[in-house]
């Protein structure tokens, strides 16, 4: 089943004045339980047509389909409902909210569902379980490594069970080890749970993994 | 959850916050302390003023406030006495008598304020009978004794036990001429007065001036100045005369009033100064604490935090602040207040004798009041909410990615 579907993208930002272009004819489908990586040089457009599939900015010109349903046309409230309710965030830095504990952290998109107090616990629990991280339940991301915050994040990304998770280079803070640890857990999720996922790396053992593989040069699909 | 949120973003930056919990109870003790020694100081000032002379009200007849003269008069009917005495709250009432004459004493005339009273009932009211200086207060209303102003009495160059001559345009338009014995003088503090002032029994001066039982004026005192709107109205409703007229204090003593109102502004603007640098204390806070946090701002709108929600969060933590900031200040203003009614600040120097002109008493005193908590607390907390129009604005204007992107 087609997921997501982006037809033609361009994407030009304007740099004080300068246009510059980071996408240019992008033609690409994604299928529900894929496993993609983007790969490329810095600069060649990864973290742009992440955020355009993610609903976080919009193209230049071009089309965007999720679940069928064209994104581009949408406005801000209803991108941030597509995003709460489809879609899952993992992001290079972790990004957990510093104040809040692990567990509270991924109670907090399912706070923002409108989930009970009760019903969150009980399933944030369980996903850390599932994930090996019950023990980091009570901490704060400060208290953590960065391997550890990037499995809460994770857990964070996945708890709502979104149709696609979208991760821009996941693993550029982590050691080896660690990173290849934390793969580990996206591909269980992968094919557990038969969430489709999409992340972006330059680093070689992950672009080894792909199950599917997508190099972008210059803003343009180089297969 | 966003309460647990902003709770812990608060002492996330302890310092910060706490400058802004600092700001809004210094602010808070401030305005309390200031308002209180104002609003407190006016009504010792009121209260000493309307317990020297004017009473809390005044029954008049209606020509009497514009035109005092003996033709502006009632008589004391059964139904004034009773409403007066079933009014909640009157704790004395005092007819009195007005009219100009000229007082003799040997070959020294000076013009004369008569006020024919009756010291029983005027002890209820005023301090006239307590401010006896020398002599002796009259105690019977149809004697021939007087009391007159200290200056008075120097300016006559007469003693006390002298004779004197009073004359007097009566009522029916003759004029009255008697003799009296001046038996006491008093001294008000006001020396303009104390300069022709006469005070003699209400039933001697009726006979001087041929005023049957008719009075001009019956002041009011009563058991504080909050309820005065209450008394009039309840006073009015019972005599239903529409002869006569009920005034409080402020429309008696208008200078009075016009003085507290400007004295009042002076304050309210201070206060609005004092406000005004919270409020940028407060922005300058909060404006830091959010753009600080724009990267993790836009990770949640990434996720998919709705915007007002976030707004909501700014406005909580300020708010959580601005509470706790009030509740400090509003418990540490009411300590100072209360100390200050307990230990009032009395002054001497030349600031002693300019109150004095005023016939206020030279001292600062303090209010519990409980709407100047109100008024405080409510103002501060406007211009708290005020001030967080801004940051929010920003916030709601943030964009997933720019704040994701922001370092
Ligand atoms: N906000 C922006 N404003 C202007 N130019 C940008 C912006 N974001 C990215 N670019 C430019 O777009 C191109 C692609 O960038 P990006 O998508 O970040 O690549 P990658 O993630 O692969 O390193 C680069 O040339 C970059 O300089
Ligand atoms: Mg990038």
């Amino acid at each position: 089943m087609e997921i997501l579907k982006a037809e033609r993208l361009v994407k030009i930002y304007q740099d004080n004045g300068v246009p510059v272009s980071a996408l240019n004819n992008i033609n690409l489908t994604v299928s529900k339980g894929e496993y993609v990586v983007i790969a490329g040089p810095s600069g060649s457009g990864k973290t742009t047509l992440l955020n355009l599939l993610g609903a976080l900015d919009k193209p230049t010109e071009g089309r965007i389909y999720f679940e069928g349903e064209d994104i581009t046309t949408k406005d801000k409230n209803e991108l941030s409902k597509i995003r709460l309710h489809k879609l899952g965030f993992i992001f290079q830095a972790y990004n957990l909210i510093p104040v809040l504990t692990a567990i509270e952290n991924i109670e907090f998109s399912m706070m923002l569902l409108g989930i009970s107090d009760k019903e969150r616990k009980e399933k944030a629990l369980a996903l850390m379980d599932e994930l090996g991280i019950k023990e980091l339940a009570n901490k704060r991301p400060n208290e953590m490594s960065g391997g550890q915050q990037q499995r809460v994040a994770v857990a964070r990304a996945i708890v709502n069970n979104p149709s696609v998770v979208l991760a821009d280079e996941p693993t550029a803070n982590l050691d080896s080890v660690t990173a290849g640890h934390l793969l580990d857990l996206m591909e269980q999720m992968n094919s557990e749970k038969n969430i489709t996922f999409i992340f972006s790396s330059h680093d070689k053992n992950v672009i080894d993994r792909a199950k599917r593989l997508i190099i972008l040069k210059d803003g343009r699909i180089d297969n | 959850m966003l309460l647990k949120l902003a709770w812990r973003n608060i002492w996330k930056n302890k310092r910060r916050s706490l400058i802004t919990l600092a700001a809004v109870v210094f602010a808070a003790v401030m305005a309390i302390a200031m308002r209180g020694i104002q609003l407190g100081t006016y009504a010792l000032n009121i209260r000493s003023v309307v317990e020297l002379f004017s009473g809390y009200l005044q029954i008049q007849n209606k020509n009497y406030l514009n035109n005092p003269s003996l033709s502006a008069n009632f008589s004391v009917h059964n139904n004034i006495i009773n409403a007066l005495k079933t009014t909640k709250g009157i704790l004395g009432y005092a007819p009195r008598i007005y009219a100009d004459g000229l007082i003799s004493y040997k070959d020294n005339s000076r013009g004369a304020a008569i006020f024919g009273i009756e010291p029983d009932k005027e002890k209820n009211v005023t301090t006239f009978v307590q401010n006896i200086n020398s002599g002796k207060f009259f105690t019977s209303d149809s004697s021939n004794e007087i009391v007159v102003g200290e200056q008075l009495l120097k300016n006559l160059d007469a003693k006390i036990g002298d004779e004197v001559v009073l004359l007097a345009q009566c009522y029916d338009g003759t004029l009255g001429n008697q003799k009296f014995k001046i038996v006491g003088t008093v001294k008000l503090g006001v020396q303009e007065l104390e300069a022709s002032l006469i005070f003699m029994g209400l039933k001697s001066a009726q006979s001087l001036l041929i005023m049957g039982g008719k009075v001009n004026v019956i002041a009011v005192k009563a058991d504080n100045l909050k309820n005065l709107g209450a008394i009039e109205n309840s006073l009015s409703e019972k005599i239903k005369n529409p002869d006569l007229r009920i005034l409080t204090w402020n429309k008696v003593n208008p200078e009075l009033e016009q003085a507290i109102q400007l004295d009042n502004v002076s304050g309210i603007f201070f206060l609005g100064i004092l406000i005004v640098i919270v409020a940028f204390g407060i922005l300058n806070t909060v404006l830091m604490s959010v753009i600080e946090r724009f990267k993790e701002f836009g990770v949640v709108l990434a996720i998919g935090m709705p915007q007002m929600n976030l707004t909501y969060l700014v406005y909580i933590e300020t708010l959580l602040l601005t509470f706790i900031g009030l509740f400090i200040g509003n418990v540490l203003g009411a300590a100072v207040n209360y100390f200050l009614i307990i230990h009032p600040i009395t002054f001497g120097g030349e600031l002693k004798q300019l109150y004095e002109i005023y016939h206020f008493l030279p001292q600062l005193r303090s209010t519990l009041e409980p709407s100047i908590f109100l008024n405080v607390s409510l103002s501060i907390l406007t211009i708290s909410l005020l001030s967080c129009l801004y940051p929010a604005y920003k916030v709601y204007k943030l964009e997933a990615l720019k704040g994701i992107r922001h370092t």
